[in-house]
């Protein structure tokens, strides 16, 4: 059951009908019923899964607390830490890593054949697994209480609007909500149904009607132009951002209805005007996650190598989001690309901090605009390897192409004009949001004529223009 | 050591990193509010704290440093 599907439709009327008619003391047993059914619904036999890792972070967290000694909590720790992980490296990365191994045997000529698994990923299973282990590493530092009912942590894991594609929340945030008053709030709920309908528009009318040109333009790069693979490259992180900014807003905004709130996601990200700027806007969720307990430990405990040290953690960190993307080269080699730009930033700060302020660039707006464009094709061109096309030699051809081969764009009339429509609706409303947030106002205006018009407007484009045929989320493969 | 000696020297440690002599510290002052305030120059201040109060802090200590005054607060705990 997904969020564009129908049944969805259906269910989340009904989850909320039925928990506002329930006594306050019974809402949040009831959402963790109506979570299990939802990822029962998609996934029967994986919901298992996220059961055992419920009662293994449940579990040793409770023992963790428990235990006086600093040597056992250690080992208790490192126990639940690999317990939690075994799963998640064995549906995402034996494959990789049987391959792998397979391939250095061969190179040594070694014939020893190792079976492969045919295997689907079970879904949401990396977004649940770093929300237990964070949950886990909290406990042990002392930043958090464990928690002594069951059925809070296992709310917190399968709560149903963030169990597929996150945001990555943090138990510090949700538990005291699940413990707390779910009461009905006019003003969230409100916002919870713009979250809702702006994040249908991002998917349905923009990533879904990109994705149709970028798939037909990728998925035959031999066949097409230059300027149409540099065309479907700038338009590949349109398509990302409006799938997993869509389904986020989606997710927060089922959450608001019921009056939970849930970090956000995305802040503007194509308004930042370098890499790291970039890494502060763009998936926050895992960036705060991998900030926290990746990069601020090894940046920490390398402190005394300065710039050296933060250059190994920004490197190692980043490695790391580019294995949790996937189990393959092209992301491992798209989040050491990732590290590298922010190492070089990180080098050159402070040189680069005192030269903006001497000539104030920060306030003039070609700065402004070339640095914005300058990191979103950066941004552009890496994603090439991760995820646009199937591997590294294909996104060498691909820029090759775009430097060489002169052939005309490729148009998609109605494709592209539905694309374009939506495509500045939401620069539209980012250029506001950024640069002028107490003005144009439409979903909070406070003039009921404007804002139910803005409502329809939008209902009426989603209806219009919108994909109802597209595939999944893509962040749903990770 | 008294609280307003560990706010002079930190302040002394403050301005060199942040190479501003007229920087002055205030309880609620976070990374906000200084210009340049990254995690570079975070680890650099942890570095230079400790190496002028003789200390050692924990990872556990970095988490619980949301402001200057926490910092203090932690310095304080530590001598």
């Amino acid at each position: 059951m997904l969020f564009t599907t129908f049944n969805f439709i259906i269910f989340f009327p009904a989850v909320i009908f039925i928990y506002y008619l329930l006594p306050l003391k019974f809402r949040w047993t009831f959402l963790l019923i109506a979570s299990y059914f939802f990822y029962i619904n998609i996934s029967p036999v994986y919901a298992l899964l996220l059961f055992g890792v419920t009662i293994t972070t449940y579990l040793f967290t409770n023992l963790i607390s428990r235990t006086s000694s600093e040597n056992k909590k250690k080992w208790l720790f490192i126990a639940d830490i690999i317990l939690t992980l075994l799963p998640l490296f064995f549906f995402k990365y034996y494959n990789f890593l049987n391959q792998s191994i397979i391939d250095l045997l061969v190179f040594l000529n070694i014939r020893w054949p190792l079976p492969n698994l045919n295997l689907l990923l079970p879904v949401g299973i990396s977004f649940y697994t770093f929300m237990a282990l964070g949950y886990s590493i909290d406990v042990y530092n002392e930043e958090i209480k464990p928690e002594k009912n069951f059925g809070i942590v296992a709310l917190f894991l399968s709560f149903f609007p963030i169990v597929l594609s996150g945001p990555i929340e943090r138990s510090k945030n949700m538990f005291h909500q699940f413990r707390g008053k779910l009461e009905f709030n006019y003003e969230k709920s409100v916002k919870g149904l713009q979250l809702i309908l702006w994040g249908y528009f991002m998917k349905l009318v923009i990533a879904d009607r990109v994705a149709i040109y970028v798939s037909a333009i990728f998925g035959n790069f031999e066949y097409h132009s230059g300027v149409s693979l540099l065309f479907a490259t700038l338009l590949y992180p349109i398509q990302i951002y409006c799938d997993l900014g869509g389904y986020s807003l989606i997710a927060i905004g089922c959450a608001n209805v019921m009056g939970i709130d849930i970090n956000p996601n995305f802040h503007r990200p194509f308004f930042s005007t370098s890499m790291s700027e970039f890494w502060r806007r763009w998936h926050m969720s895992l960036i705060k996650w991998l900030t926290d307990y990746i990069y601020t430990p090894i940046s920490f405990s390398l402190r005394k190598f300065h710039v050296w040290g933060i250059v190994f953690a920004l490197m190692l960190t980043f490695f790391i989001s580019g294995i949790w993307h996937g189990a393959a080269l092209i992301y491992i080699v798209w989040g050491v690309f990732q590290g590298i730009l922010l190492s070089i930033e990180a080098i050159t700060n402070r040189k680069k901090a005192t030269f903006l302020k001497k000539y104030n660039l920060n306030s003039k707006f070609l700065y402004v605009f070339f640095s914005c464009v300058f990191t979103y094709i950066l941004f552009a061109f890496s994603l090439l390897i991760a995820g646009a096309v199937d591997s590294i030699s294909e996104a060498l051809t691909v820029i090759g192409k775009i430097f060489t081969n002169k052939q005309s764009l490729f148009i998609n009339g109605t494709t592209l004009v539905y694309m374009f429509v939506g495509i500045v609706l939401l620069f539209l409303s980012e250029l506001r949001d950024e640069f002028f947030p107490e003005k144009f106002k439409l979903f909070q205006n406070n003039n009921i004529y404007i804002r139910w018009g803005a409502y329809l407007t939008i209902l009426f484009i989603i209806i219009l223009l919108g994909v109802f045929n597209g595939g999944q989320f893509i962040y749903f493969k990770f | 050591m008294e609280r307003t000696e560990v706010i002079d020297k930190l302040t002394l440690i403050f301005r060199t990193i942040f190479t501003d002599s007229s920087l002055v510290l205030t309880n609620e002052m976070t990374a906000n509010d200084v210009d340049r305030w990254d995690s570079l120059s975070h680890m650099m201040l942890i570095t230079e704290i400790e190496k002028t109060f003789s200390i050692k802090f924990k990872l556990k200590d970095l988490n619980k440093m949301r402001n200057v005054g926490a910092m203090i607060d932690t310095i304080i705990d530590k001598l």
